[in-house]
């Protein structure tokens, strides 16, 4: 678009009308107070502050962005009529800094030759990440609290490090060594062994939800390490690592705590006030709401504990109808699809695309099928849908990721040169 | 009153979505152009077959996985790697291969690639040259 501007300015045009569809039906369900005003202001007044500053990054593609924009006031629309019209000012306050740290990573993603360069931090400020959640975060908990309804989830920000670590080394497949007759490759040895640490710090912190999102990133890494041009990976060890994997599953939920296979094998029917209760109400609310909803506002959801990221689909379902949440989720699969229409043009960019894709996927599918009952609640958010900080800041980091695959450079790495001028030039001065 | 509200809202969204994806489609068209432009509209022409440079990598072989696939069993499975710089400069690497990689008749390693080299790949010839030329 930034050759057309006639494609970008129909592109603000129709996101604005969407957001101004959804406010009209907001007004019209539930009459025009203050709080309409300032949540219709707040919504308008983002779209077009971002459709202005927008150019100023000269990308290649603002497909991503306008995608991201259009979710996270939709988001802000859908937050703020939770049991009334009522502007949701902190989920608000998150979408922009969402919205900031997209610039922030697309900004720093978009030479893929400096990114692997950075190899090692990745790894360190992973371990560090690790060592802050076991020391400070509780022996059963992901939280630290900052004060008074304010905490951080240190976890979330390992995310996008672990996507870094997976696409970096890529090319580096065919530096293969030989250790007790096999033929590895130290890379990946590292990786493997990142993953179980995180694995095991989610097992100890009681954050099985987040495992598998874990788990989907490492997986999309190592299948494009092993269609990387020359791996030579033999089918015979894919097929053993795909049953390796299936096994360690099944285990998994055998041995897995008391609490989780409570979750696994009960039935939510005939447990609607203990392990079944968010659940059973999701799934009432779903009904209730119908293909078209009850209306903005009119739901009872609300009430519920968690309607606002946990099973904030049954939410929307029950108050904007099946119809228009089934669009919400198509938006945001279309937005990680983007990569599909325009492939990037390094091989870098194309796993870390994959590998934010392949965590945006496990997590809408946790969240829906979650509060669907088709697999046990996890209490994974939506990206950019379901309130909360840490997540919406490093969801918006990750799209920067991906929108910075849309728009590479394409630099020769410069040698690092320690400056030992500037000390002796200091000490003359 | 509600339904109507609601499939207006929706019918904005999946407007407002077709219309992002239409955009998409035509920035694929001019990010092509300034990708052209980075490589310097090269590209490689085989016999019957003109292959677009359309990475930064791209791996020649026999294997079904390779981005240039030439089925010949005289072209190793994988036979050679084409890398850009960021000057748009193509090099050619053997990554070997038994029957050797040859530019314009010499048995190389490593070449840098100037427009019209040949390539020889086992049985195999393909002209690095300029888009819309003639080739040879």
């Amino acid at each position: 678009m930034v050759n057309n501007p006639i494609a970008y300015l129909f592109s603000c045009i129709f996101v604005l009308g969407a957001h101004i569809a959804m406010l009209a039906n907001v007004m019209l369900s539930d009459g025009s107070g203050g709080s309409f005003v300032l949540l219709a202001a707040g919504v308008i007044g983002l779209d077009l502050v971002c459709f202005t500053v927008m150019p100023f990054f000269r990308q290649q593609s603002y497909t991503i962005d306008f995608m991201l924009i259009l979710v996270l006031n939709m988001s802000v629309i859908m937050q703020s009529c939770f049991g009334g019209v009522g502007f949701a000012v902190k989920h608000w306050i998150t979408c922009i800094v969402a919205l900031g740290a997209c610039r922030v990573g697309y900004l720093l993603c978009r030479d893929h030759k400096w990114l692997e360069m950075q190899k090692k931090y990745y790894y360190i400020g992973i371990g560090v990440l690790m060592l802050i959640t076991v020391l400070f975060t509780g022996s059963r908990s992901m939280w630290i609290n900052l004060g008074e309804n304010t905490s951080i989830q240190p976890s979330e920000f390992i995310k996008p490090l672990f996507v870094l670590a997976c696409a970096t080394s890529v090319t580096e497949q065919q530096k293969r060594h030989r250790i007790l007759g096999f033929n590895v490759v130290y890379d990946n040895l590292a990786l493997f062994g990142l993953t179980a640490a995180i694995c095991l710090m989610q097992w100890w912190c009681r954050d099985l939800g987040s495992l598998p999102t874990f788990v989907g990133i490492y997986a999309a890494g190592f299948l494009l390490r092993i269609c990387y041009p020359k791996t030579k990976f033999s089918k015979k060890s894919l097929v053993g690592a795909g049953l390796a994997l299936a096994l360690a599953a099944v285990l998994a939920v055998f041995f897995a705590p008391e609490y989780v296979r409570e979750r696994i094998f009960s039935d939510i029917w005939s447990d609607t006030s203990g392990n079944g209760y968010q659940q059973s109400k999701a799934l009432i609310a779903i009904a209730e709401g119908g293909w078209f909803g009850k209306g903005p506002t009119n739901g009872f959801l609300h009430e519920v504990f968690a309607h606002e990221n946990d099973i904030v689909f049954a939410t929307i379902c029950e108050e904007w109808g099946l119809l228009f949440a089934l669009m919400t989720v198509l938006a945001l699969i279309m937005m990680v699809a983007v990569p599909l229409i325009s492939p990037p043009r390094s091989y870098f960019h194309a796993t870390m695309s994959a590998c934010v894709c392949a965590a945006f996927t496990v997590q809408m599918a946790l969240n829906i099928f979650g509060s669907c009952n088709m697999i046990p609640f996890t209490g994974v958010t939506i990206p950019f849908i379901s309130s909360g900080g840490s997540s919406m800041l490093v969801s918006g980091l990750m799209i920067g990721m991906l929108s910075a695959c849309q728009s590479p450079v394409f630099r020769d790495p410069e040698p690092f040169r320690f400056n030992a001028e500037a000390p002796k030039r200091r000490r003359r001065a | 009153m509600d339904i109507v509200l609601c499939a207006v809202s929706a019918a904005a969204l999946d407007i407002c979505l077709l219309v992002l994806i239409i955009a998409a489609y035509r920035e694929k068209h001019s990010e092509k152009k300034s990708w052209n432009k980075l490589i310097h509209h090269m590209e490689l022409a085989g016999p019957d077959t003109v292959y677009e440079l359309g990475c930064d990598e791209i791996l020649i072989g026999r294997h079904a996985s390779a981005d240039i696939r030439l089925p010949d069993l005289s072209v190793s499975r994988y036979h050679a790697m084409l890398t850009v710089n960021a000057s748009g400069i193509w090099t050619i690497t053997d990554i070997g291969s038994k029957s050797g990689l040859f530019v314009n008749g010499n048995l190389v390693k490593k070449a840098v690639l100037r427009e019209n080299d040949i390539i020889g790949l086992g049985n195999r010839r393909l002209v690095f040259r300029r888009r819309g030329g003639n080739g040879q």
